[in-house]
C-alpha cells in the first residue's frame, strides 16, 4: 500500500494544464450526472411538467426544472398498474442467484486452478477465457435452442444459469489471481497444524474474501444491468427489470413518467450497494494487482 | 530409544533426484541438524518428514509407527517454516493457539497455554498484533510459539532463522538450544549454516546433492570429516584442501606440489602407503598452519597474499606454488601483503583425501 507524494514542479504549461483539466473534469461531473438528475426529476413530475422546457435564454424559467410539486403516481403505477414487485424480485433473484453460483463453482474452480499442476493446465485456462471472446449475442440463437430443450426459457433458474455461464470464466480467472497471491505455506502450516485438506482450504479463504466480495458485486451487476439475455432467456414469463422497461415503449404509447420511475427503481439498488461497499470493492480489487 | 527412522528413501521431482536413498535415526529428545548448502535436499526431506511432500520410495518411521500415508495432521508432528507461514489474518494469540483450536482443546485451556508459550519466547505483550505488524524476529518466535504450544513427538525446524540479522541469529541459535533441551521433543533441524549446525546440534547429518555425507556430532564431523567435501564445507575459515602427489623416496614419503614439497610423519606416510593412492588431497584447518618469517626445515616458502582481521583473529592467506593456503594467526601477527614468510602444518591434525574420490584415508 505504498501511497506517496508525487514531486511537481510548477511551469507555465503545468498551470495551464491543470486548468483545463478542472474545465474537463467539470464538463464530464455535468455529463455524467445530469441524466440522473433529469431521470430523477421527470420520474416526480407530472407529464406535462416533464416536458416543459424553458426557452433558450429564459434564464429564470430553468427554475421549473427544479421547483415542482412532487408526485409519487408514476411509482405507485408502476408497482400497481403493471407488477414491477414481481420483476423486482425477478431480477434480485436472478442476479443475486447467478451471483452466489458464479462465486461458489468460481472459487472452487479457481483454487484448484491455482494449486495443482496438471497436463493441458495452460490450455484449459484459456478454453475458459476463451468462451467469452464471442460477444452475446453471437450464441444467444443457440444457446435459446439449447435452453428450450431443456425447458428452462422463461424461468429463473434459466437466467441463472445464463448469467452463471457468463460469469464464470471471468470468476475464475479473477479469483485464480488471488489464490495465487496467497501463499501455499500458509495452508501447509495449518496442515501442520492439524488440520486436514480441506480445513487449511477454509482457513486460507478469508484472506481472498475481499476478493470474492467483488468479484459478487461484479456478477450482481452484470445480470441485474443485462438485457440481452432477460428479453431472450427470460421471454416473457421470468422479466426482469430492464426487460420490462422496456415494455413501457409502447407503439402508440410511450409512458415517460412510469419509464423514468423504472428507471430510478433499477439503478437505485445498484447504487446504494456501491456506495455501501465502495471501499471493499476497491480493496477487493486491487488486491490481485499488488504483491506485498 | 530411537524416535525417527528414515530409511532408503528417495525422492524425485520428475526427472530430478532430490534424495537419494536417505537413512537416518533420531534417538528420542535428540536435537538433529540436516546441515548442507542450499538444493542438497534438506526442504524434501522435512517435507517428507512433515506429510507435505510425497515419498517416492523407502519408509519412514516415528516410534515404531511407519507414518508414509498418513496425512499431517496424523503424524503428530510440527513444523516451522523458512519463510514463517503465519496467518495474516490472524492475531498472535490466534496464530499461537491454531493448533489447539484445532485439536478442540478447551478456550480457557488454549489462553492459558498461549499466554505460557508466548512468555516462554517474550512476545506476551504482542498478542493482540496481526502479523504484519510484527518484526522478523518476533514473527519468527510467533512461528516457534504455535510449534511449542503443543507437544508432539517429534519438531520439524526448516532453516528457521535464515532470514533473521546476524546478532538475532546468535542469540536465537542459544534460545533456541536451550528451549529445545528445556522442552524434550526430538528435533530435526535444517540449516544450510554450519555454524548454525556445530552450536546446536547434538548429531550432524551432512548432505549433498541428496546424499547424506555423513551422520555424527559435531565433534566428529569437525576432527573426522569423512571425505574432502564435508571437510571443506564445515568450519569457517574452511580447511585448505591442496592437491598433491605422493612419493616414496627411502623410508620417507613426501606430498610434491609446484611450490613445495613435504615429508610426511609417521601416521600420515602409513596411511598414505596402504591407501596406494598417488594423487592427494592435503587437509589442514587454518588454526593448524603455522605461520613465520624465518624458515626452518621443512617448511613452506610462500608470499602473502591478503589479510582479514577477524576480531579475535587474523586470517592470513598466503600464496605458494600457485595455491592460496589460510592461516589463522594471531591478531597482531606483523606480515604485510606481499611480504614472504614461511608456513609449516600440525601433522597430528591434518587429513588426506583421495584426489580421486575425495574418501577421507586418515
Ligand atoms: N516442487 C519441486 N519441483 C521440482 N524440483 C524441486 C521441487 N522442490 C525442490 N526441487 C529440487 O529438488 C532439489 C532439492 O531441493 P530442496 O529440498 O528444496 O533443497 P534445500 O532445502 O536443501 O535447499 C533442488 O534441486 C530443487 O531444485
Ligand atoms: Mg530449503
Amino acid at each position: 500500500m505504498a501511497s506517496r507524494d508525487i514531486v511537481q514542479y510548477d511551469t507555465g504549461l503545468s498551470r495551464l494544464l491543470s486548468v483545463l483539466a478542472k474545465v474537463f473534469l467539470a464538463a464530464y461531473v455535468v455529463w455524467t450526472i445530469l441524466p440522473f438528475v433529469i431521470m430523477i426529476g421527470s420520474s416526480m413530475k407530472d407529464l406535462l411538467q416533464a416536458f416543459t422546457l424553458p426557452e433558450v435564454g429564459d434564464w429564470a424559467g430553468t427554475s421549473a426544472l427544479v421547483h415542482f410539486t412532487p408526485t409519487f403516481k408514476h411509482y405507485v403505477a408502476l408497482f400497481t398498474e403493471e407488477s414491477f414487485g414481481t420483476y423486482l424480485s425477478n431480477s434480485l433473484l436472478a442476479s443475486v442467484g447467478s451471483a452466489l453460483l458464479a462465486v461458489i463453482l468460481g472459487t472452487s474452480c479457481a483454487y484448484s486452478m491455482s494449486r495443482y499442476e496438471f497436463r493441458g493446465k495452460k490450455d484449459l485456462l484459456f478454453w475458459i477465457i476463451s468462451t467469452r471472446m464471442a460477444p452475446v449475442v453471437a450464441v444467444i440463437v443457440p444457446l435459446y435452442a439449447i435452453f428450450r430443450n431443456f425447458g428452462l426459457v422463461g424461468t429463473i433458474p434459466g437466467l441463472i444459469l445464463a448469467y452463471t455461464t457468463f460469469n464464470l470464466p471471468f470468476a475464475i480467472w479473477m479469483l485464480k489471481g488471488f489464490f495465487d497471491n496467497v501463499p501455499y505455506a500458509v495452508e501447509e502450516a495449518a496442515q501442520c497444524d492439524g488440520a486436514t485438506r480441506f480445513q487449511a482450504t477454509l482457513m486460507i479463504l478469508p484472506l481472498v474474501a475481499p476478493g470474492i466480495g467483488a468479484f459478487l458485486v461484479l456478477c450482481i451487476l452484470f445480470a441485474w444491468n443485462d438485457f440481452l439475455f432477460a428479453t431472450i432467456i427470460g421471454s416473457g414469463a421470468a422479466k426482469t427489470l430492464p426487460a420490462a422497461t422496456k415494455e413501457l415503449v409502447q407503439p402508440q404509447n410511450v409512458q415517460w413518467g412510469k419509464i423514468m420511475a423504472a428507471g430510478v427503481v433499477t439503478t437505485a439498488p445498484m447504487m446504494l450497494l456501491g456506495l455501501l461497499i465502495r471501499r471493499y470493492l476497491v480493496a477487493g480489487l486491487t488486491m490481485g494487482a499488488v504483491k506485498e | 530409544m530411537v524416535a525417527l527412522k528414515i530409511e532408503n528413501v528417495w525422492k524425485y521431482y520428475g526427472d530430478t533426484v532430490a534424495v537419494r536413498d536417505l537413512n537416518l535415526e533420531c534417538d528420542d529428545g535428540e536435537f538433529v541438524c540436516m546441515l548442507g548448502p542450499s538444493g542438497c535436499g534438506k526442504s524434501s526431506t522435512m517435507r517428507m518428514l512433515a506429510g507435505l511432500e510425497h515419498i517416492s520410495s523407502g519408509d519412514i518411521l516415528l516410534g515404531d509407527r511407519r507414518i508414509n500415508d498418513l496425512a499431517p495432521k496424523d503424524r503428530d508432528i510440527a513444523m516451522v517454516f523458512e519463510n514463517y507461514a503465519l496467518y495474516p489474518h490472524k492475531t498472535v494469540a490466534e496464530n499461537i493457539g491454531n493448533p489447539l483450536r484445532l485439536a478442540k482443546v478447551a478456550k480457557h485451556e488454549i489462553r492459558k497455554r498461549v499466554q505460557e508459550a508466548a512468555d516462554l519466547l517474550e512476545i506476551g505483550h504482542l498478542l493482540d498484533r496481526k502479523p504484519m505488524e510484527l518484526s522478523g524476529g518476533q514473527k519468527q518466535r510467533v512461528a516457534i510459539g504455535r510449534v511449542i504450544v503443543r507437544q508432539p513427538q517429534i519438531y520439524l525446524f526448516d532453516e528457521p532463522i535464515a532470514h533473521l540479522d546476524a546478532k538475532l541469529r546468535a542469540r536465537m541459535r542459544s534460545e533456541l538450544k536451550h528451549l529445545q533441551q528445556h522442552l524434550g521433543v526430538t528435533t530435526v533441524y535444517v540449516t544450510h549454516d554450519q555454524l548454525e549446525a556445530l552450536s546446536m546440534a547434538d548429531r550432524i547429518a551432512v548432505m549433498h546433492e541428496g546424499v547424506l555425507q555423513q551422520f555424527g556430532t559435531p565433534a566428529e564431523i569437525y576432527s573426522n570429516p569423512v571425505n574432502a567435501w564435508v571437510a571443506g564445507f564445515v568450519g569457517e575459515p574452511a580447511m585448505n584442501l591442496i592437491a598433491c602427489s605422493c612419493a616414496q623416496e627411502g623410508n620417507a614419503v613426501n606430498l610434491m606440489h609446484d611450490g613445495f614439497k613435504i615429508t610426511l610423519d609417521d601416521r600420515l606416510a602409513k596411511a598414505a602407503l596402504s591407501s596406494g593412492e598417488r594423487d592427494l588431497r592435503l587437509g589442514v584447518r587454518p588454526e593448524n598452519v603455522r605461520l613465520t618469517a624465518d624458515p626452518d626445515d621443512g617448511m613452506i616458502a610462500g608470499t602473502v597474499f591478503s589479510r582479514q582481521l577477524l576480531g579475535s583473529d587474523m586470517l592470513v592467506d598466503v600464496l605458494s606454488g600457485g595455491d592460496h593456503i589460510r592461516v589463522r594467526t594471531d591478531p597482531k601477527s606483523p606480515f604485510e601483503a606481499d611480504e614472504k614468510c614461511y608456513v609449516s602444518f600440525d601433522f597430528d591434525h591434518a587429513h588426506l583425501f583421495s584426489a580421486e574420490t575425495g574418501i577421507s584415508i586418515v
